[in-house]
């Protein structure tokens, strides 16, 4: 699906927001039955996240936060409640528009980086602008662009294998950005970094949103970084317990 | 994503599992370079044999000796042809021209180098009613009543691989033949020939790995005692000939063995082309092996990147982009395994055929035949060879591409 039709789409579903959120989550709930019983993984949650903003998901392991951004992210579908981004309902979408939403208006940073180690780190950044189907020109010189600005351009031909932990998550952000996405979803992005280099990346992501205005929606464990974003969210036993504003 | 992108993904995976790549691809080309090479050589056989008789006249029909059936205890003895027996088959209808042969083999010995070689002894002037396009090299003469004259065909003089010929006109060789006199002792004969006529190359292995001698000398040098091997017989016209074998069996019963060229084609055919169907099936079977080997490749590269397919499920690819990803790999290996084994297939092709070169029956130069590619057959091993590689390719990808990027992500 291109972007037009993701515009042609969203007119024909109820648009909630004018312009203001970037994502809103409505009742969300998410039941798994299995031979080990039921488990409410999440129970009518509902928040929304205004453009620009970084927000914190925090809680215990089983709260049902990485629930929350496999929902967000379009990975997984609920049981039961709605998801909006750019005032899009992501679940009326079929799996070809879901796939296309997820590279054009979200994008994803993974806690072990999910880069793939048999191609440069050019080719990484570049591969949703060339999923996109983005002209050659313009996703390489975005690309070079967005190395430029996390200080990773002189990496640009090595295999992200070669790279320190924190480089290697800095080209997982710079993969994260190139189609411009709505929202950057990231999965504990300084869980497998040592302080100092877990510090660097989360600065960066403060950078990218208080310079460049991009909503960001962080899983992690951490507290400390939780309280330097924006906002935290913190789930217990798939509930909101609280949304506090830092 | 655009084809280019789509490509050098697919070819940078196959090149970072490189000997699993290598391998997979060595099983395709075993395939199509087994159906290839048995191809050539099948299609190289039967133009052989093709040429072999339609160099002979249409008329002719080959007389031997009858030989009791193993099955066929009624069958009698076998008949001696000598010049009585001629004379009766002279006598019978629709028959213009009965021509007896001696054959046999000898040593040549030709200004110190020596070659074996098949005797034909005939009368040397109707050589052209059985190969009426006969030709000799300028300047040779037949000269049937000279039993020191002999007449040489092509490959005798231009042995293959040789750089210089073996005999020229006009030069004198020695042969020499062996026979048992019945008592366990050995005979040699030799005798001295003149060569008279060299023969344009006739496209028959048998003429052209010959020495024809005339039939008193070849009778004295092969100890034949009158005895003939066999006999052409000549029908009045081609239409003549299924009347005049009809009638060489009436008369003779199964003491001959009467049989045509178009008879000797036509099962050396159905021969031909049942090995043909064996050696096709034996390719096929062995592309299918090349094809499983793809599917175990591909399905493993699944496995093993199945982390990588949830990712890149993540960033946004498409259900179809994840499929066409491996099918290009299965693509890339078909095609790659396709064109070398089309290369070593036509290498290994000639290579065959000359360490299967064999020696006739009587001696004489090796006869060497070569394969034959037909380019048509070539593109459609080459088309089965990626066809089945990309169907073998299939299951692996569909695989892929239905995976839930959220199970995959997970997957350690």
């Amino acid at each position: 699906m291109t972007k037009d039709l993701v515009v042609e789409k969203s007119t024909q579903n109820e648009i909630v927001d004018n312009n203001s959120f970037a994502l809103r989550v409505e009742s969300l709930s998410k039941i798994y039955d299995s031979s080990a019983g039921r488990v409410v993984a999440l129970d009518n949650v509902s928040f929304a996240i205004k453009r620009g903003e970084f927000v914190s998901v925090v809680g215990p392991s089983g709260s049902g936060k990485s629930t929350v951004l496999n929902m967000v992210g379009a990975l997984d579908r609920p049981t039961s409640g709605k998801i909006y981004i750019d005032g899009i309902d992501i679940f009326s979408l079929n799996d070809s528009e879901i796939a296309t939403m997820r590279n054009g208006r979200i994008g994803f940073i993974f806690q072990s980086f999910n880069l793939i180690n048999r191609t440069t780190v050019h080719k990484n950044v570049r591969l949703p602008g060339m999923i996109a189907g983005m002209s050659n020109d313009d996703v390489n010189s975005r690309t070079m662009k967005i190395l430029e600005a996390l200080g990773i351009a002189d990496k640009r031909d090595q295999k992200p294998v070669n790279l320190s932990g924190g480089q290697q998550q800095r080209v997982a952000i710079a993969r994260s950005l190139i189609n411009n996405p709505t929202i950057i979803l990231a999965d504990e992005p300084t869980g497998n970094l040592d302080t100092k280099t877990g510090d660097d990346v989360f600065d960066m992501l403060k950078m990218l949103s208080h310079k460049f205005k991009r909503t960001i929606v962080m899983v992690t464990h951490n507290p400390e970084l939780a309280e330097s974003t924006d906002r935290s969210i913190l789930l217990r036993d798939g509930r909101i317990e609280k949304d506090v504003i830092n | 994503m655009n084809p280019k992108d789509l490509f050098l993904l697919s070819f940078e995976a196959l090149v970072d599992r490189k000997v699993r790549t290598l391998l997979t691809i060595l099983m395709v080309v075993l395939g199509s370079s087994l159906v290839v090479v048995l191809n050539g050589l099948s299609a190289g056989q039967a133009a052989f044999l093709e040429k072999q008789f339609n160099t002979l006249a249409a008329n002719v029909i080959f007389v031997s000796s009858g030989q009791r059936g193993f099955r066929d205890a009624s069958a009698g003895n076998a008949l001696i042809i000598n010049n009585v027996i001629i004379e009766k088959m002279k006598s019978l209808p629709l028959i213009s021209d009965v021509i007896p042969e001696y054959a046999g083999s000898i040593t040549m010995n030709s200004q110190g180098n020596t070659e074996r070689a098949s005797v034909t002894s005939i009368d040397p002037t109707k050589l052209t009613v059985m190969l009426p396009n006969l030709e000799y090299v300028d300047g040779s003469t037949v000269k049937p009543n000279d039993r020191s004259a002999a007449i040489v065909g092509d490959t005798i003089v231009n042995p293959p691989g040789a750089a210089n010929a073996f005999v020229t006109l006009g030069q004198t060789i020695v042969a020499t033949s062996t026979y048992s006199d019945g008592t366990g002792k050995t005979v040699t004969v030799t005798k001295s020939f003149v060569i008279s006529g060299i023969l344009k190359p006739s496209g028959n292995s048998r003429i052209d790995n010959s020495v024809i001698i005339n039939l008193d000398a070849g009778n004295d040098l092969l100890h034949k005692l009158n005895k003939y091997d066999s006999v052409i017989v000549a029908a009045a016209t081609p239409d003549d000939v299924d009347t005049v074998q009809q009638e060489l069996s009436d008369t003779f019963g199964k003491t001959l063995g009467a049989t045509t060229p178009k008879a000797i084609m036509a099962v050396r055919q159905q021969a031909a082309s049942g090995n043909a169907a064996f050696i096709l099936m034996v390719g096929i079977i062995a592309l299918v092996v090349g094809a499983v080997g793809i599917v175990t490749t591909l399905y493993n590269s699944v496995t093993e990147r199945i982390r990588e397919i949830g990712t890149m499920k993540a960033i946004g690819a498409q259900n179809t982009t994840i499929l066409a990803l491996f099918l290009v790999e299965a693509a890339l290996i078909g095609i790659l395994g396709a064109s070398l084994g089309l290369l070593i297939g036509i290498g290994g092709g000639y290579v065959m055929s000359i360490a299967t070169t064999t020696s006739p029956a009587g001696g004489g130069p090796a006869v060497h035949i070569p394969p034959i590619f037909i380019p048509m057959d070539l593109i459609k091993v080459w088309l089965l060879s990626l066809s089945l590689s990309v169907i073998a390719g299939m299951y692996p990808a569909w695989k892929a591409s239905k995976l839930s990027p959220m199970v995959a992500l997970r997957r350690e």
